[in-house]
């Protein structure tokens, strides 16, 4: 399974507005960025240069592994506004 | 948008909309609030909607109704190792006929049929909505306002019935902050294929299913695997604890892809062409991780409240949730009837439960969840099963030991002696 494909598989109604935001100062000295790894969507990703964590909210399966994985309290977490997001059709 | 109900209950899953119809049935004005495009449109699990009583009474023709796919007759319990699979296959004629004892089906269709019941009896479904904070009025929940189609929505009672992460819960004060080893992530992939097909590589007729479970696939994980027949498709996913998948560096999908890769399953899903990937948290706390199910003004149903566990051999959720939401809505009724919405009237809901097979079946596993967690029941026993039965059939022309002496030496090899007496005391008190 090609994670990189996802939008082709799962439908979205991406909303302008990101319902996940983080705080990359928090990041920056997170002793694990668990969220990297574990997030069954590959939302995050971590530039080593940069030492920054991005979020690409528009793929987001709206599981909350990285809401509960998360300890450091750098995430700002919600469900999207009514009718965005994730649309499974099948399932 | 500004309405004043009976009752609001936030999303429509199947303990929101079952909930729905029993209000609605008793004439209520009920409004059923969903934060998808429709019923569903968030909602995923393993595949299986097992039986479930309420559901039968309620509408006891379901099953000619629903849009189900198969229901399941056979059941497997597979150990596995990279290279092996143990497997316990129980096929059983009592299961083929009404009541089933389950169907799998795919959730945006389901949860959707069972709002329309709701809708149809006279509930009112506002999709759009997600809900985003409680409103009190005088010390107690009276409503809740939604973003998405803005607005606020009042009533007499809130039925929080918002899934796993209940934020409705948590505005309300009910639980606490979720743990990692209380929570499981499921991830699935469905894969289509044709009908004859699936009934020729999993040995089914007609509308015959099969619910495969395995055990050991996870990467070294706590959790497990699944698959799942549809009509036209098969579910393949798994579970983990997030704990296990936190502590393991590893990306879900990539242990995914090793079960769909494994020999004996990648013959299963061979030429199937994937349709859908999904995601969801499973609450698997068991019953010491449940929040608080009432408070005045308002109750907490389904994976809101964690009604949901698993002992390695029954994983059930949906059938508990179905069941919170009619009493819940049993509550609500006798609240309205009396004109008191005040916590010490709803406690009724606790009582209704805890005198239910819900809470019962809760307690008597409630070390399961302790015991899901030792992760040498998905690593090491798998292949200490694994390496009994391949010296038990292996021919090389040497001398063979006895059963037991063979068995214990590979056991003893594999998990030693002290681990040994402890996963079995834990197992024991988990399961016998």
């Amino acid at each position: 399974m090609n994670i990189e494909n996802l939008q082709q598989l799962t439908q979205f109604q991406i909303d302008e507005q990101a319902h996940i935001i983080v705080d990359k100062e928090i990041c920056k000295t997170c002793d694990h960025r668990a969220c990297v790894q574990s997030c069954p969507a590959n939302c995050y990703t971590f530039d080593e240069e940069t030492k920054l964590l991005s979020v690409v909210y528009e793929t987001c399966l709206e599981c909350g592994t990285c809401y509960i994985i998360c300890d450091k309290g750098a995430l700002d977490w919600s469900y999207p506004r009514g009718g965005y997001g994730v649309c499974f059709r099948l399932t | 948008m500004a309405k004043y109900f009976d009752v609001i209950i936030v999303g429509a899953g199947p303990a929101g909309s079952l909930a729905a119809l029993k209000l609605a049935r008793a004439g209520l004005n009920v409004c059923l609030v969903e934060r998808g495009q429709y019923p569903g449109a968030k909602n995923m699990f393993g595949g299986l909607l097992h039986n479930t009583p309420v559901l039968n009474e309620m509408l006891p023709d379901f099953w000619e109704r629903a849009p189900l796919e198969r229901h399941v007759y056979k059941k497997v319990l597979a150990f596995m190792t990279p290279e092996s699979a143990v497997s316990l296959t129980f096929e059983n004629e009592n299961f083929e006929q009404p009541p089933y004892n389950g169907h799998t089906v795919f959730r945006p269709a389901f949860d959707s049929w069972l709002a329309a019941e709701a809708v149809r009896e006279g509930a009112l479904l506002l999709c759009d909505c997600t809900a985003e904070d409680i409103i009190k009025k005088d010390g107690r929940v009276a409503g809740v306002t939604v973003k998405g189609r803005e607005g606020t929505l009042r009533g007499n009672i809130v039925i929080a019935a918002d899934g796993v992460l209940s934020f409705m819960a948590e505005k309300a004060g009910l639980r606490k902050d979720f743990k990692a080893k209380n929570m499981g992530v499921g991830i699935k992939l469905l894969l289509g294929l044709p009908e004859a097909t699936i009934n020729e590589r999993f040995h089914l007729v007609r509308d015959e299913g099969a619910d495969i479970s395995f055990v050991g696939t996870t990467g070294g994980m706590g959790g497990g695997g699944f698959l799942y027949t549809n009509r036209e498709s098969i579910s393949v996913g798994m579970v983990v604890h997030l704990d296990s998948l936190k502590a393991s560096g590893k990306a879900p999908y990539e242990v995914l892809d090793e079960l769909l890769q494994h020999p004996q399953v990648r013959k299963l899903v061979k030429g199937a062409v994937p349709l859908e990937y999904s995601a969801h948290l499973i609450p698997e706390g068991g019953f010491t991780a449940m929040p608080q199910v009432y408070t005045d003004g308002m109750m907490v149903a389904g994976d809101a409240a964690g009604l949901c566990y698993t002992n390695g051999i029954n994983l059930e959720g949906i059938n508990l949730s179905m069941t919170s939401g009619v009493l819940a809505a049993e509550t609500a009724i006798k609240a309205l009837e009396v004109g008191d919405y005040s916590a010490r009237t709803l406690s009724l809901y606790k009582k209704k439960l805890d005198e239910s097979f819900i809470i019962k079946d809760m307690k008597t596993f409630k070390n399961a969840a302790g015991m899901m967690h030792l992760e040498r029941l998905s690593r090491t026993y798998p292949q200490v099963l694994a390496g009994i039965l391949e010296k038990l059939y292996r021919v090389e022309g040497m001398p063979r030991s006895k059963l037991l002496r063979l068995a214990r030496k590979e056991a003893l090899k594999e998990v030693g002696l002290k681990n040994l007496i402890a996963d079995g005391i834990k197992i024991g008190r988990a399961l016998l």
